[in-house]
């Protein structure tokens, strides 16, 4: 690809095309490679599954008590990194928030593989995978249905109508767009971009419609982001397992999401506008408004870590209070503290505004988060079953191979698609650059006026 | 007296929305927009009224709670399952998945209203549209009889249109 033209301070429509539809040039052979690495990970990492479907969980490290552990903790960690999605595309769109114009493509894509990888983890985890319908009410000769009561049914309805409704949203936010591309691609990418567009022609009849489905779409996703990983919080809480057992749970778990899903977002975002050539749409501006949403979530994951230990305190339960000693200090310990240290401490540093644009340092700072974040769910789920009620049934565990690979295997997945995604489709939104073109253009001057 | 086409565009929707009141007060034929964003001003200068797709949603809303309970209510009946003396009828996790599927069905219904009333997925493209309409050119397509062409054509340079075309209507 060649290097990226700048685009003018005071950007016209056209140029916003530009820049965008030129991301979709055919790619070269270091972007197929990583494609190919990617999949060789996802390819390897189903021979594992494969393997465990043939042979049994017993391949995995889970044994009484500790029978959930990495694969539920991956799959708590990748439907939280779907939550900033939403969060930007849907309840920033209800707050008119100008920033959010350039990312939420990206965001908006991020969810729905990030979705689709968590979606996997429920049916690794299962032992006779070919019977996960069963988790869905259909009519059979023994009368037997699923129980509403039970929070895991309540999870298969909530993440897939998460997955559904997300998918829908970036579908259509995405029709306008493909439009523009089939008008600027050839060959058989012509014809790709013209099944997808549907006949769009931005006629007046389409755009009030268009309009007010996107507006109640967003309304309608808005209340699901937050009941979403409130669903998947209940999971534990609703247990009576220490440690799981809290009402707070769903709102700690909800800041959790967001906070790791804007700091993915950021992660991606920033070797992505490098290699795509896209620094100018992408300005310090809007990663000064990210990392000030991962500033105020990581004040409420710390206050929540500060809650929970405190009604542990309060409640006088000893077996909730040694739960949590062995959390602070048992052999797991280590990984509450690098918890809190990258969760709670490292993100202190986005007070700083200088931080905050210094995009190599705001990188670093959003791995930390993501690394922390991952151990938060691991250090909750896995770590909360070692030590439970009885302290003749406390045992530990240990990842086997399988699930370790399996892990790996989800990040390429992920990386892999969310890779594909960038250079066959938008991943800028056009169109709502260009409603949004006045912020663009204060964008570029701040940050021109900034580099002179 | 054959009708035809006169395309115009224009460079922003100020300019768009001023031609289609010019062309709304003299009534002159029918006439639809093309614009690479969704415009306010053009949804405006036109006047319809609101979309109905928030009706379909509705719908679709009502019919996903509606769902949601007959499947939980239902399916309780079929199975009764006792646990720990508990209710058959639990309401509060019967509310969570009536609330998932509201959404769902509420979204999938606002998808589908916006394809048919939209009318797409169209296999042909309209007269009229022109790549330039997705881009950055807000165009409007008047069909009028050829005798008040000229009276159009001028209405639509007077608001500042930058090109006038004519086409043949079959």
């Amino acid at each position: 690809m060649a290097a990226a033209p700048k685009i003018p301070i005071e950007p016209s429509y056209r140029d916003i095309d530009r820049s965008v539809l030129r991301i979709m040039e055919p790619a070269s052979m270091a972007y197929w490679a990583w494609i190919g690495f990617c999949f060789t990970l996802v390819a390897i990492a189903a021979g594992f599954w494969l393997r465990q479907i043939y042979s049994g969980l017993g391949v995995t490290g889970l044994q009484q008590p500790v029978m959930w552990a990495i694969y539920i903790t991956n799959f708590v960690f990748w439907v939280g990194i779907a939550h900033s999605g939403t969060l930007i595309s849907a309840i920033l769109f209800l707050f008119r928030t100008k920033w959010r114009t350039a990312v939420y493509r990206a965001a908006e894509t991020m969810t729905i593989f990030a979705v689709a990888t968590a979606g996997l983890f429920p049916l690794i985890h299962l032992g006779r995978v070919w019977l996960f319908y069963w988790l869905l009410p259909y009519p059979n000769q023994r009368y037997l249905q699923p129980d509403f009561r039970s929070p895991l049914v309540w999870d298969a309805f909530a993440v897939s109508t998460y997955l559904t409704i997300s998918s829908l949203f970036w579908t259509m936010g995405l029709i306008p767009d493909i439009a523009n591309a089939r008008e600027a691609a050839t060959g058989w990418r012509k014809k790709f971009y013209t099944v997808l567009a549907m006949g769009w022609q931005g006629t007046d009849r389409q755009w009030r419609h268009y309009s007010m489905a996107y507006l109640l779409m967003a309304g309608l996703a808005t209340p699901l982001v937050l009941s979403v990983h409130s669903v998947v919080s209940w999971d534990f809480a609703m247990a009576i397992n220490p440690g799981w057992h809290s009402t707070i749970f769903a709102p700690y778990f909800v800041a959790g999401a967001i906070f790791s899903g804007v700091a993915m977002v950021i992660t991606l975002l920033i070797p992505m506008r490098r290699l795509l050539g896209i620094e100018d749409l992408l300005t310090e501006w809007h990663f000064d408004n990210l990392a000030k949403v991962v500033l105020l979530t990581s004040l409420v994951v710390s206050y929540a870590y500060i809650t929970e230990a405190f009604m542990t305190w309060y409640t006088g339960d000893p077996i909730e209070q040694m739960t949590f000693h062995m959390r602070y200090f048992g052999p797991w310990g280590w990984m509450y503290w690098v918890m809190v240290l990258c969760n709670c401490v490292i993100p202190l540093l986005l007070f700083s505004p200088r931080i905050r644009v210094n995009l190599r340092a705001l990188w670093v700072i959003t791995i930390f988060v993501n690394i922390g974040m991952w151990f938060e769910r691991f250090v909750i789920i896995a770590g909360s079953l070692t030590a439970n009620f009885e302290p003749s049934q406390w045992a530990s565990y240990r990842p086997s191979v399988t699930e370790i690979m399996i892990t790996i295997g989800s990040f390429a997945w992920f990386l892999g698609l969310f890779s594909l995604f960038s250079r066959f489709l938008p991943i800028i939104s056009m169109t709502e650059l260009k409603e949004g073109i006045v912020w663009l253009r204060k964008a570029l001057k701040m940050d021109r006026v900034k580099a002179a | 007296m054959s009708t035809i086409a006169i395309i115009s565009s224009f460079a922003d929707d100020a300019q768009c929305a001023h031609a289609i009141e010019e062309l709304r007060a003299a009534q002159v034929g029918d006439f639809n927009t093309f614009s690479p964003i969704p415009s306010h001003r053009i949804e405006h200068a036109i006047g319809r009224k609101k979309s109905p797709v928030r009706w379909i949603v509705l719908m679709g809303g009502i019919s996903g709670i509606l769902t949601g309970l007959a499947i939980t209510i239902g399916t309780t009946y079929e199975w009764r399952l006792d646990a720990g003396g508990k209710p058959l009828l639990s309401w509060p996790p019967f509310i969570i998945i009536c609330f998932e599927l509201m959404v769902l069905f509420g979204g999938i219904f606002g998808f589908l209203g916006v394809l048919m009333l939209s009318g797409i997925p169209a296999t042909e493209i309209a007269p009229g549209y022109n790549g330039r309409f997705g881009e950055d050119r807000f165009g409007i397509m008047v069909r009028c009889d050829e005798a008040e062409a000229a009276r159009v054509e001028s209405m639509m340079r007077e608001s500042g249109a930058e090109e006038i075309v004519r086409e043949g209507v079959q």
